[in-house]
């Protein structure tokens, strides 16, 4: 199909919500790509159902019962006659089986993210983890596939103890975490072997009611280190991987979600190390491109990677899909000297068969970036997340900032509880850390943010959590 | 005490309601010959093993999903219009006029005798695992809860806390709660009968059984 056409005979389902499915509308729109967005009862105040309404042209809204339906999206497409889903993230964007069935069906379309096979090939944890050992490709000791027998999951948390006292670790850790899981959900410490049997039953019951799947893994938890993120992008031949640059990722909730990403991953400029911080940015970038051309990566993706206190990087996982944080890459990006990056135009270009159109050699950093997530959340209570309606929300314009969001600014929203309370995207931009550091805290300390829940309590959101962290962004 | 003849009579002024059937996803709709009018049936049998009035079938991916009356009554409107369309997930398709049945207003009864432990947000509810298997094997009335108890799973957000029961001791009379489905705020999950009510509520269980007539 992608030889026949071209790109604006194409018509994209966006399988998602909220701030990605604008995002992807306007890239569409940007593309001149034909669109159809869709929605649930609970996001029918969402931004991203006027924004479809305002830009999207005929058949571009449905309401389904669920994201979560595969036969809803299938449904929807053929009836808008869309020739191409693109899935956002989260959902259906590392579910093979969903793209080899949205690539394979009787109506074939384009799936706008890697193709099935490299999904099923590096979206599993444990497939990842094989590849980057033939490769030599650091990686955290641990279970190399998911674990369902307790006896079996107990000896290999013993394994890793034991394995972390050889190295002379005083307080080893063991990381259990919910093998279908993603985004920090269903992951919890083991400080002791003895407590490692009522969290591995905690964990997988959590596994089994959120994911249905009940498998886990056992990981030697690092605790001292860096998360950085290396941006992969590479057209359907899948011969030519390029890279966007790093991300550090290292700043999260207790429960190991992301609430600030910057890019580059490292500053050697404007901080001192321990370690030599460029060289180890230079390695996870080789390492991920070895990777990618070994799979013949053919999309949009994230190598994510620890890097502990002595500059020795780990491979974490593969993100076969575009981030959250792609935005804070392309902030910083010049493609030819055209500062104008958008990586989810890209994606939807080069995922409908375009060629890259340029190498490695055209891309060129420029400044810091940083990308906020604002979330109503308690900071203060473990990050607890905070339902009510959002009553206001507005910013103060500038040239340095973009703020993605699909909580209306002009009206009062009540936040659906069937999702996380994520807000918005700030991505802010300056010539150096520094500037970059000022204007997140004078975006910050301008924003007007307020709203109460059904008993009258106020908003309880992360902004002062960012503005706190904003001083050790790339310290490490 | 609840008085029960007073809310019988007020269910008696207004003994009917309307239950909007929709389109529980997306799919081409094709109704068959049953006509606005028309009386409808609900699931029967032991186990309501028999549907309902077949209305609509929706159509999704070759799979033809039934439409079905959910309680007997007058089939009171019918969407034809939508005959063939593609329709959106919670689309009205049909309305049907129900007259309540003995164990409706047994429900309505309950609900006003009961002490109701309420969602204090919308989320998704479960038991916890160890009341959970408690029910399954020997039925809600086995449960005694008490103050301060961990009763509930509250998962929403894709977070999991404990919630903790809050009201008399009592067991566990009736479970409003469905696993997997979302619980609006103040919505009961439970609702519990303290001991020294238990008779006065099997009493008035016993007065509706007697004096509420069915419809025919």
């Amino acid at each position: 199909m992608s030889q026949d056409f071209a790109i604006t005979d194409h018509k994209v389902l966006v399988a998602n919500r909220g701030e990605i499915a604008m995002r992807i509308m306007r890239a569409c729109h940007k593309l001149g790509v034909a669109f159809t967005a869709i929605y649930t009862a609970a996001d029918a105040a969402s931004g991203h159902v006027r924004l479809a309404q305002e830009i999207g042209g005929e058949k571009s809204l449905y309401r389904v019962s669920s994201y979560h339906d595969a036969n809803e999206l299938m449904a929807v497409a053929d009836d808008a006659l869309c020739t191409a889903l693109h899935p956002g993230y989260g959902f259906f964007a590392e579910d093979y089986r969903f793209a080899r069935r949205v690539t394979k069906r009787e109506r074939r379309m384009i799936f706008i993210g890697p193709s099935w096979k490299i999904i099923r090939e590096l979206g599993d944890k444990i497939n990842t983890k094989r590849l980057a050992r033939s490769l030599e490709v650091p990686t955290v000791p641990g279970s190399d596939r998911p674990v369902y027998d307790e006896m079996e999951a107990e000896r290999i948390a013993r394994t890793v103890f034991e394995f972390q006292l050889q190295q002379g670790i005083k307080h080893p850790l063991v990381l259990v975490k919910a093998s279908a899981g993603g985004g920090g959900m269903g992951i919890e410490e083991v400080y002791d072997i003895d407590n490692f049997r009522s969290v591995y039953r905690r964990i997988r019951n959590y596994a089994m009611r959120q994911f249905k799947d009940e498998g886990v893994l056992i990981e030697q938890r690092i605790t001292d280190f860096n998360h950085l993120e290396v941006q992969i992008v590479s057209d359907r031949s899948g011969k030519q991987p390029v890279h966007f640059g790093t991300r550090n990722c290292s700043i999260q909730s207790t429960g190991l979600q992301k609430r600030v990403e910057v890019a580059p991953g490292f500053s050697s400029r404007d901080l001192s190390y321990s370690f030599d911080a460029d060289k180890v940015l230079d390695d996870i970038v080789a390492y991920s491109l070895t990777m990618a051309r070994k799979v013949g990566y053919d999309n949009v993706g994230t190598w994510e990677w620890i890097v502990t206190r002595d500059g020795s990087p780990f491979l974490m996982e593969v993100n076969t899909r575009i981030q959250v944080e792609n935005g804070v890459s392309a902030r910083i990006s010049r493609v030819r000297d055209n500062a104008d990056v958008d990586l989810l135009a890209e994606q939807i270009r080069i995922g409908l068969g375009e060629p890259l159109g340029y190498s490695q050699e055209d891309i060129a950093t420029e400044g810091v970036g940083i990308e906020y997530r604002l979330i109503a959340e308690d900071p203060d209570n473990r990050f607890t997340p905070w339902s009510g309606s959002i009553e206001q929300f507005h910013w103060k314009e500038q040239p340095w900032l973009k703020v993605h969001t699909h909580v209306p600014t002009d009206m009062v929203y009540e936040i659906p509880s069937d999702f996380d309370p994520n807000l918005a995207l700030a991505i802010i931009w300056g010539k150096d850390l520094e500037e970059a550091r000022q204007r997140g805290v004078s975006f910050l300390d301008d924003l007007c943010l307020t709203g109460k829940s059904a008993t009258g309590e106020p908003l309880k959101s992360n902004i002062n959590f960012l503005r706190a962290n904003t001083e050790r962004i790339l310290r490490f | 005490m609840f008085d029960v003849k007073a809310l019988l009579d007020e269910i008696k002024a207004s003994p009917f309601r309307k239950i909007i059937i929709t389109a529980p996803h997306t799919g081409r709709v094709n109704f068959t010959s049953v006509q606005p009018g028309e009386r409808v049936t609900g699931p029967q049998g032991l186990w309501k093993e028999k549907p309902g009035t077949l209305l609509a079938t929706l159509d999704r991916e070759r799979n033809p999903k039934p439409i079905l009356a959910l309680e007997k009554g007058e089939l009171e409107t019918l969407y034809l219009d939508l005959e063939g369309c593609f329709v959106e997930a919670g689309t009205p398709l049909a309305v049907v006029r129900h007259y309540m049945t003995r164990t409706e207003v047994q429900n309505e009864l309950l609900k006003k005798t009961l002490h109701l432990f309420t969602a204090p947000e919308r989320a998704k509810y479960y038991f916890t695992p160890e009341i959970d298997k408690k029910v399954r094997a020997s039925g809600s009335q086995s449960v005694t809860v008490h103050e301060g108890m961990e009763l509930f799973i509250m998962s929403r957000m894709k977070r999991e806390v404990p919630l903790h029961y809050a009201g008399p001791t009592g067991a566990i009379y009736t479970v409003y709660v469905e696993p997997s489905a979302s619980t609006d705020a103040g919505q009961p999950l439970i609702g519990v009968c303290p001991p020294d009510q238990l008779t006065a509520i099997q009493e008035a269980v016993m007065q509706v059984q007697t004096e509420w007539k069915e419809e025919a």
